[in-house]
């Protein structure tokens, strides 16, 4: 217990001692040096010039179009500030600010609550105020103690085209969003956040470093100019950022799909690059810029089209027929099927006891292959897709990239489903579920379900016969290759020439899709998926090559009917529009 | 009881109380001044909320006091116990101000377990090194005692508090010298530490391990343990710079600021600008009370609590200060002089640690604010606004004078 006797020498008493009147010396020297020595110096400083810190907002970075067209832009707007500890009497000064502007006054106080940062520090209490109302306050300025201005760089949108679910927003920090940020960097309130879209994936980049500036300030707060000691931090704009859309392709396509459900991706198969990413409904991309309504508001969130869903990367949807390429592929490769066997289509199939129709309901009569794709023939491939197992089907399905994530650099994505026996047997039971089952997956309909961002990298896939760089927005980013061993070069040419007959044969679905420029061939493959949601979805995914330069187009209306209808001619004006004049193909296809 | 309680009460060292409440009464005064004119209630009023801060201390301070000694010394391991877990429980709350420093106890204002781990540590340590008749001749004797000190302070690390974490680590220090471990051996203790900070400039590594060759030679351990101690420590700062890369960017950013807050300018560097300039402008004899101008045009941040010292340097002049610090010093040098003249060893290493936390917490606070050392949030004992610290400090002075009676059988 408390037995061990304690012998100190006196030695560690006076080392211990001393080394505590050392520390408390070393005090009395540093403050005797201020106080006393630099009294005079410090006096003048704090009787006469006060340092204030004044953040510099850096602008964030532009968002370019590939030929440096601006899409997305910063303009110079005034924000009102506010020092807490300087104000002499809150409530009379909101009073007036509120006359000069026009602002009501329990917005301005519920902003100073929402941006309180300290009683010294700078709480913004209004934003975007013009030079007109500027001036009216300046005119009060003497009553108006605590009370600042600074130039701030809001984000805008130049309207040119919306792209808004690709852009996506900045948002602005607050008390309630600085307490849950999970993102790395020093953010104060008031700043600017990429939240979606582009604008988060690249905030990094974007987001630029913000500097001080020192000025003194009287007693009175009036600043008095530049402080001398303390150097200015210059702040650093962002970087710009250099996509691979093209604006009048993405124009004119958002005025094409205006009113209707739908989704229009154009990419560039040897790149990977997107030309143009359309998601319908959309928005305005300044709507989360601060000056919307909650009528506008109310509105957005109202619409029954979603207009806040992405569909390109979280629309989930049947693939309907486009999906044929893949069953017919993964019987030619295993040689399970012969070009010219034929078989009847009478517009009915029958397996046990269900009958599974064709869309053509008195039938196409006997065909081939070759014949059976370039005319959709359902009954051909209910029949020839037996030859498979489901698994069999889910792999082929799985080495065109369906079922993961395409990892374009977009701040996220959905995944989509591939059904196999094993994730059949967890839905409905290991005897639950039959070869009928297959049957309806093979014509894309059922539980698989894809993104139009994987039907993108399908096409793109088929068009590069197996090697396919990986999608991308921005140009520069580091894009691996998907690549697929898994068919034979023949068999990859073979499935381009039924594309092919697509297009150009006399029954063809996509003949729609054809603007007729001479030197220009197109492959392609329309879809009808049908869909709980009324009429059936119409699709069209296609690649055009002239002159060496390939694109790929996909296209989904919602509901629009029959794809070779409404999807095809779609697809058709993308091929017009970037093949048809010099210009155009200059520049889409020069970087 | 009550009778018993006078009797020890008298035979304690009431000089130390006597201290302690000057010192709080001059932070009231400060604290008034700071709240003068001001609009709010009274009970926002850090004045008011520290004189009520003061009843939970009074109690605080008796039950501490009347405690036996060896009742302390009996349970200080399970306290210590009690105290990790305390100060793990805020990890599974919400943050609060971006720490995990804070309990809620559901009451208007939270609860600090850092503070108590500060001392119930330096008594578990006592009670180790006492009830261990230590050859402290040998190194690794001061082993275990390092692991007593660092499994709190690495999770105060965590929470994140570079601050209170120092304050635990410091005290082991002069503890291990009070009770006779070789100089050389406290040496090995920091040279890792020192290995790793100065791995990161060459010519202070090349500096430092000049002074490590050269304390080693001086202390003449065998060939083996020389050359394996320099070595080791050359090879971990050479590893150090390699292990920071291996760090994601706002890793290193996180611990960067920890060490220098000034990289960030609107904060500390501001922060250090206008608590020097308020202590400056104070002179001699200052601005009287209420009239620092720095003070009440609110340029100074945390005012109340961590740089309360840069208002009575406006206020109150270069006098207050050395005032202070004279108290203060009177404070701390009559408990290592308590510790010399007790008769028992646990008592008297628990002297020398509290001693080391008052003068760590009174260093580190005073030379902040004149921006001698980086800005770490350590408030001033008695003196600033803060209801933990104010308890935790009655507590230890409570301690003090309880252990340093002639142990007979209170």
């Amino acid at each position: 217990m408390l037995k061990a006797a304690n012998l100190i020498p006196q030695k560690r008493l006076l080392v211990v001692s001393g080394v505590v009147i050392m520390l408390m010396l070393s005090l009395v020297i540093r403050f005797f040096y201020l106080q006393v020595y630099f009294y005079e110096k410090y006096k003048q400083k704090a009787e006469v010039n006060r340092i204030r810190a004044i953040p510099l907002n850096a602008p964030r970075g532009l968002i370019l179009d590939r030929n440096g067209e601006i899409i997305v832009d910063n303009y110079p707007t005034y924000v009102l500030t506010v020092i807490p500890g300087e104000m002499v009497n809150k409530s009379k000064n909101f009073q007036i600010i509120s006359q000069c502007t026009g602002i009501d006054s329990t917005i301005l106080e519920s902003n100073y609550k929402k941006y309180y940062r300290g009683r010294f520090l700078p709480s913004r209490i209004a934003k975007d105020l013009t030079f007109d109302q500027l001036s009216r306050i300046e005119e009060h300025k003497s009553e108006l103690t605590g009370i600042n201005y600074s130039q701030f760089p809001e984000r805008y949108y130049s309207g040119k085209i919306n792209a808004s679910h690709l852009l996506g927003y900045v948002k602005e920090v607050d008390q309630t969003l600085l307490k849950n940020l999970d993102v790395e960097g020093n953010y104060l309130y008031g700043d600017l956040i990429g939240w979606r879209g582009l604008e988060k994936k690249y905030e990094k980049h974007l987001r630029g470093e913000k500097g001080v500036l020192f000025v003194d300030v009287d007693a009175f707060g009036r600043e008095m100019g530049h402080s001398i000691d303390y150097q200015k931090v210059i702040p650093v704009p962002g970087n710009d950022l250099q996509t691979s859309l093209l604006i009048p392709l993405q124009k004119m396509l958002e005025e094409l799909l205006e009113g209707k459900q739908g989704v229009v991706l154009v990419s560039s198969p040897k790149t990977g690059a997107m030309l143009a990413m359309v998601s319908k409904p959309d928005y305005s991309p300044d709507l989360f810029t601060g000056t919307t309504t909650i009528e506008e508001w109310q509105n957005i969130i109202s619409n029954t089209g979603k207009p806040l869903l992405n569909r390109m990367t979280h629309g989930l949807y049947p693939p309907g027929s486009t999906l044929k390429m893949i069953t017919a592929m993964a019987l030619m490769e295993k040689g399970k099927i012969n070009y010219s066997e034929l078989i009847n289509c009478n517009g009915v199939y029958e397996l046990g006891n269900r009958q599974f129709r064709c869309w053509k309901e008195g039938g196409h009569g006997s065909m081939n292959l070759e014949q059976a794709v370039a005319q959709s023939c359902n009954i051909y491939f209910y029949t020839i897709v037996q030859r498979l197992t489901l698994d069999e089907w889910a792999v082929a399905c799985k080495t065109f990239a369906f079922g993961e994530l395409t990892e374009i650099d977009l701040s996220s994505e959905a995944k989509g489903i591939v059904p196999n026996s094993s994730y059949m047997n967890k839905l409905y039971g290991r005897w639950g579920w039959s070869k009928g089952h297959l049957l309806n997956l093979s014509l894309g309909q059922g539980e698989l379900v894809v993104t139009p961002l994987q039907m993108v990298q399908y096409i793109n896939i088929l068009a590069m016969k197996g090697k396919a760089p990986r999608l991308h927005v921005v140009e520069g980013a580091i894009t691996k290759e998907k690549s697929i061993n898994y068919y034979s070069q023949k068999t990859w040419n073979r499935m381009e020439k039924f594309m092919q007959n697509v297009i150009t044969s006399v029954y063809g679905t996509g003949k729609r899709a054809n603007p007729n420029i001479t030197g220009l061939t197109i492959a392609g493959k329309t879809g009808t998926a049908q869909n709980p949601h009324g009429e059936p979805h119409a699709w069209f995914v296609g690649y055009g090559e002239k002159n060496n330069e390939l694109v790929s187009v996909i296209v989904l209306i919602e509901n629009g009917g029959h794809g070779g209808e409404a999807a095809a001619p779609i697809a058709g004006r993308v091929f017009k529009f970037l093949f048809s004049t010099k210009e155009n193909m200059k520049l889409a296809f020069t970087s | 009881m009550i009778q018993l309680f006078f009797l020890k009460f008298k035979e304690s060292t009431i000089s130390i109380l006597t201290i302690a409440l000057l010192l709080t009464c001059a932070g009231l005064i400060i604290l008034k001044s700071i709240n003068s004119g001001l609009e709010s209630n009274y009970f926002q009023q850090s004045f008011y909320k520290q004189l009520l801060f003061l009843i939970p201390a009074f109690f605080a301070f008796l039950v501490a006091f009347f405690i036996p000694r060896h009742t302390i010394h009996r349970y200080i391991y399970g306290v210590y116990g009690c105290m990790i877990i305390l100060i793990l429980i805020p990890f599974l709350g919400d943050q609060i101000a971006s720490t995990y420093r804070w309990i809620d106890i559901g009451l208007p204002f939270g609860f600090q377990p850092s503070e108590f781990a500060k001392w119930i540590v330096v008594i578990a340590l006592a009670r180790y090194l006492s009830d261990h008749n230590l050859e402290m001749n040998h190194f690794t004797a001061s082993l275990l005692p390092i692991i007593i000190v660092l499994i709190p302070a690495g999770i105060i690390l965590n929470q994140p508090d570079l601050g209170s974490a120092i304050i635990i680590m410091i005290p082991v220090l002069p503890m291990l010298y009070w009770i006779g471990a070789r100089p050389f051996h406290l040496f090995l203790i920091v040279a890792p530490l020192i290995s790793i900070l100065t791995a990161f400039h060459w010519l202070s590594f090349a500096i430092w391990a000049f002074i490590m060759m050269f304390v080693i030679f001086k202390a003449k351990p065998n060939l083996i343990f020389s050359v394996s101690t320099f070595f080791g420590n050359i090879f971990l700062g050479l590893l150090s710079p390699v292990l920071w890369g291996l760090l994601q960017g706002y890793q290193q950013k996180r611990i960067l600021t920890l060490f220098n807050p000034e990289i960030d300018p609107l904060g500390a560097a501001y922060q250090i600008i206008q608590s020097k300039t308020a202590i400056g402008a104070g002179g001699l004899f200052g601005k009287g009370w209420g009239q620092g101008t720095q003070t009440h045009l609110k340029f100074l941040p945390v005012q109340e609590s961590d740089f309360i010292i840069s208002v009575v340097g406006e206020e109150f002049g270069f006098i207050a200060i050395i005032i202070l610090l004279i108290l203060f010093s009177y404070f701390i040098l009559r408990t290592i002089r308590l510790a010399f003249i007790i008769d028992d060893r646990f008592s008297s290493l628990v002297l020398v640690g509290l001693s080391t936390i008052i003068t760590a917490h009174v260093f580190v606070n005073f030379a902040m604010t004149v921006g001698m050392i980086p800005v770490k949030g350590l408030p001033l004992p008695f003196v600033s606004y803060g209801g933990s610290f104010l308890l935790s400090s009655y507590i230890m002075t409570a301690i003090i004078m309880n252990v340093s009676i002639d142990p007979k059988d209170y």
